[in-house]
């Protein structure tokens, strides 16, 4: 008598699915905008093409900076390396927590035993800190700090997959395969791996929103590459410059708003692809 | 006045590939310290018929009919009568008790809960009575079993704790739902054999798809086929002149009698059959069972059958 | 009964704290860029190559990282834990100063979010499906989309810069020279820093505690619970809500770590003087030992939430086996 949750799920599906598929359209918006950043922009964001603090105008739309750089044009190039370190950071942290994950449910025993146990030595470790000291210590590329971040983030995903996994070890076509004779990696690839891929790209999208965040927070903390024009060091400047004290908001909002906006699209995708893998999956994924 | 009397019931739960026709058109009656055995195969709506009595299925399902129980309907009761009914005057013994208890709470406070509900006992003397239950339903140790968690029963031990529960009130109505299912032969003929006991006053719903124990426990047998009752009669007349072929099919199916199974598997209960439900399985078909939908009729005294050899 | 499963947690314990600090030790001295040549950097000058030479031998950073390691984790045992660089003081008694005013922030918010949130997830997954439960959902959505920096920032920006109804930021206001503490005067800071930190927070207990809540509601053991002929509430207070913690319980150290992280920007954005400033001040000058320091109390946090949850669970969940 589980069906009461179904039935809930099944009245929003509808509407989630509008949810989703708008949540794709500005994916796509903004990528275009990332790509094409050089040809949408008005100005080069590194010159000072005005005077400083100019207040919004028909010249610059969002006015300049304390530098006399167009805030606007900062604002569009600022977009390539959000979307860079979610999708970087994300997907490492995705692909190595899913490799882990499916090797640590699948042959269970020893080695399954092994890899929680460490998991959950790792998990002690306080990751967001050193992820701080990290990238400012090494004073490295953003490439290098998404990638970091991924390799500090796997951890939970890898306990998610693992659970998964773990209960889908019990059905019949994985024994059926293993009797078969099909090899280990075989079975990992082409048997277990479609059926938690809803999950993943569901952990996945989450995963890109949340390093999105966290790579925009770094920027504003004052950490990563200077010379990369992010939106967290645009807040950052914006805050610390005066931008705040002058009531300039149209210096301080665009950033912020904008990452918000991007957060909340991507995490209303996120959500109505939750909803939609199937309720006995939810179950699972809620538990473990 | 029968204690209880199921007139035209229906239950149909609306989902997303279709109406499920779970229950359709039952009557039924239990008189006083009668004891019925319901008997089906799994999925033609026993559970769902026990739960329609017990007002338990979910508010989106549809339900017509009366439910005459010592005079008034179950189904316009208000939630809060309803409430006054449950566990005190008809209670249920559910299915499946590794889900049906809950893993967080002794059992001891499961069993004693509904007497502080309803027999207005104190937290002692609800505990007392708990051990007595677990007594009487031949748990050994019982005051030491009291204060554990469902998880450290065993299979048979839980069945006996969820009969306990069911029995702490003195209902005058039980609803028994197959409790011997999944119990190997020796624990199996134990509970029926504590039935037996535990049920010597009072009424019983004997939820079944096991002919052998409900013999063993039921005054009459009612057989259900996709959601509806084709046969209904004193417990030895089903078993000496059954007469509905289904009934007949199943008894083949008893491991004294060959274990010979009904060709076919059961319909959906989205799409049924037209005309007799049982038609594409029955070895006795004739044209017009294919298209007329055959009444109960009352065949011998006191024994009725939905088939149209007999109408 | 219970005191087999407590030592052998206690001695994971003990072990995943030893496995931590070994772990940051190692990172943290492998970083490149050491105190005093970052020092040189700022204050543009140079330092005699005696002076560096008598700073290391005094900070022991003339050994070996294995000997350095195992006089760390001597020290750590007789319970010193070092130096700071820059201040030149005990670690220890900045770190515990530090983090007295991170908890003053962290304790009463996440009490506040875990009852907020679990209170109004356990109602909504009671109640679930009703149109008020779907748009509480996407406001909860809506909440933990956006960062926690932003709105700490937007909350600064509103409440305190234009409606002046908080201060800016710090802990304490300028008359405290004269008039002594004024414990009013740092709740008055404390205030809006502890709401966006419980803010940010309540989401995430939520959504776990609602969808808990809907998980438990469809068990077999709530239809025996009405069964017996139990009102709605009783089914919802003795029933249902203690199961649905279960996966709550198993959360609080994550929770823990997303908190730790979100007062770092918190304390930024508004000055508050906790560990997360401590941090980025300790970041910024290279003070090695006292960033070993913050790590040091940090896992020793995580440890305790931990060992916290393990109880919680072992109270609350009978079927965890003695020894396991
Ligand atoms: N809540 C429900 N929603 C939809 N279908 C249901 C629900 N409960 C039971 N059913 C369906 O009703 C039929 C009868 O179920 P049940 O009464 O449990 O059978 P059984 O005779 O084995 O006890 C089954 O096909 C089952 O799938
Ligand atoms: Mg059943």
């Amino acid at each position: 008598m589980h069906r009461k949750v179904a039935f809930i799920i099944g009245k929003k599906r509808l509407k989630r699915n509008v949810a989703f598929t708008i949540s794709i359209y500005i994916l796509v918006a903004f990528s275009i905008i990332a790509i094409f950043s050089p040809v949408l922009t008005p100005y080069d964001p590194y010159t000072i093409t005005g005077t400083p603090l100019e207040k919004p105008s028909m010249g610059h739309i969002l006015g300049t900076n304390d530098l006399g750089q167009d805030i606007f044009s900062r604002l569009i190039y600022g977009t390539g390396i959000t979307l860079f370190v979610g999708f970087v950071g994300g997907g490492l942290a995705i692909l190595i927590g899913t490799f882990v994950g499916i090797v640590s449910g699948y042959y269970g025993g020893v080695i399954d035993e092994f890899i929680t146990r460490g998991i959950d030595l790792l998990m002690v470790i306080p990751m967001f800190p050193l992820l701080l000291v990290l990238a400012s210590f090494l004073e490295v590329s953003m490439t290098r700090i998404s990638i970091l971040m991924g390799i500090l983030g796997w951890t939970m995903f890898a306990r998610v997959i693992r659970s998964q996994v773990l209960s889908l070890s019990e059905y019949n076509f994985i024994y059926g395969a293993k009797a078969m004779g099909a090899s280990d990696s075989y079975i990992m690839i082409k048997h277990i791996l479609p059926n938690i891929l809803p999950l993943i790209i569901v952990k996945f999208v989450f995963a890109v929103q949340t390093y999105m965040i966290m790579g925009v927070g770094l920027g504003f903390l004052g950490l990563g590459d200077p010379t990369t024009i992010s939106w967290g060091q645009m807040i950052n400047r914006a805050y610390t410059n005066g931008g705040f004290a002058l009531g300039m908001w149209w210096w301080l909002l665009p950033p912020g708003l904008i990452i918000a906006f991007l957060s909340i699209a991507l995490s209303l995708g996120g959500y109505s692809l939750e909803d939609k893998i199937n309720p006995r999956l939810r179950r699972e994924i809620e538990i473990s | 006045m029968s204690l209880l009397r199921i007139i035209g019931l229906k239950a149909y739960f609306p989902t997303q590939d279709g109406i499920v026709k779970a229950v359709n058109t039952v009557d039924l009656e239990i008189e006083k310290n009668e004891r019925v055995g319901l008997i089906g195969e799994t999925g033609c709506g026993k559970t769902v018929l026990g739960f329609a009595i017990m007002r338990l299925l979910q508010p989106s399902t549809n339900i017509e009919g009366r439910i005459m129980y010592n005079g008034k309907d179950l189904l316009k009761l208000s939630e809060e009568e309803m409430r006054k009914i449950r566990g005190k005057e008809i209670a249920m013994i559910f299915q499946n008790p590794p889900t049906f208890l809950n893993p967080v709470l002794k059992i001891g406070y499961q069993i004693a809960e509904s007497t502080q509900l309803h027999q207005g006992l104190d937290k002692k003397a609800a505990k007392e009575k708990a051990v007595g239950m677990l007594e009487a339903v031949k748990i050994p140790l019982s005051s030491k079993r009291v204060s554990e968690y469902p998880h450290q029963f065993s299979g048979g031990m839980k069945e006996r704790a969820m009969i306990a529960m069911g029995l702490a009130c003195d209902p005058s109505l039980i609803i028994a739902d197959e409790p011997t299912k999944g119990l190997d032969i020796t624990i199996k003929m134990q509970i029926v054999k504590l039935m037996k006991e535990v049920t010597r006053q009072g009424s019983m719903l004997f939820i079944t798809h096991d002919l052998g124990v409900a013999a063993e426990i039921c005054d009459n047998i009612a057989v259900m086929y996709a959601g509806e009752l084709v046969e209904y009669a004193k417990t030895e007349d089903i078993f000496k002149n059954p007469m509905h072929p289904y009934t007949r099919g199943f008894l083949n199916s008893l491991p004294s009698r060959g274990l010979k199974q009904i060709r076919g598997i059961s319909p959906s209960l989205i799409d049924l059959p037209s005309g007799c439900r049982f038609h594409p399985r029955c070895d006795h078909i004739e044209e017009v069972c294919k298209n007329w939908h055959p009444e109960m009729v009352e065949c011998d005294k006191g024994h009725y059958v939905r088939c149209l050899q007999y109408g | 009964m219970r005191i087999e499963y407590v030592i052998k947690r206690l001695f994971y314990c003990f072990l995943a704290f030893f496995v931590g600090i070994s772990i940051t030790f190692v990172i943290l001295h492998l970083m490149p860029g050491d105190y005093i040549s970052h020092l040189l950097i700022n204050i543009e000058s140079t330092i005699s190559p005696e002076a560096s030479e008598a700073f290391k031998h005094k900070f022991g950073l003339d050994k070996s990282l294995t000997e350095q390691y195992f006089i760390y984790i001597d020290n750590l045992l007789q319970g010193d834990w070092g130096y700071s660089f820059e201040y030149g003081v005990p670690i220890l008694n900045i770190v515990v100063e530090k983090l007295r005013w991170t908890l003053i922030l962290l304790i009463p918010a996440t009490l506040l979010s875990l009852l907020i949130g679990v209170f109004i997830g356990a109602y909504f997954g009671w109640k679930s499906g009703s149109k008020l439960d779907l748009s509480v959902l996407n406001v909860m959505i809506f909440i933990r989309a956006i960062p926690s920096y932003w709105w700490a920032l937007m909350f600064v920006l509103i409440f305190g810069f234009y409606l002046g109804l908080f201060p800016l930021g710090g802990y304490m206001g300028i008359g405290v020279l004269e008039s002594g503490t004024d414990y009013l005067d740092i709740l008055h800071h404390s205030l809006l820093p502890m709401i966006t930190l419980t803010l940010c927070s309540i989401p995430g207990n939520y959504y776990l505690m609602r969808n808990s809540m809907l998980l438990t509601v469809g068990e077999d053991y709530i239809i025996t619970a009405r069964g017996k002929g139990l009102s709605e509430k009783d089914i919802l207070f003795k029933h249902t809500v203690k199961n649905a913690m279960l996966p709550m319980v198993t959360m609080i150290t994550l929770e823990l770590v997303f908190m730790i992280s979100g007062s770092v920007f918190i304390e930024t954005i508004f000055s508050w003087p906790g560990m997360g400033m401590l941090m980025i001040d300790a970041m910024n000058a290279r003070d090695l030992p006292l960033l070993q320091g913050i790590f040091l109390m940090d896992t020793l946090l995580i440890i305790i939430a931990n060992f916290t949850a393990d109880m919680l669970y072992s109270c609350i969940d009978p079927r965890v086996k003695v020894g396991e």
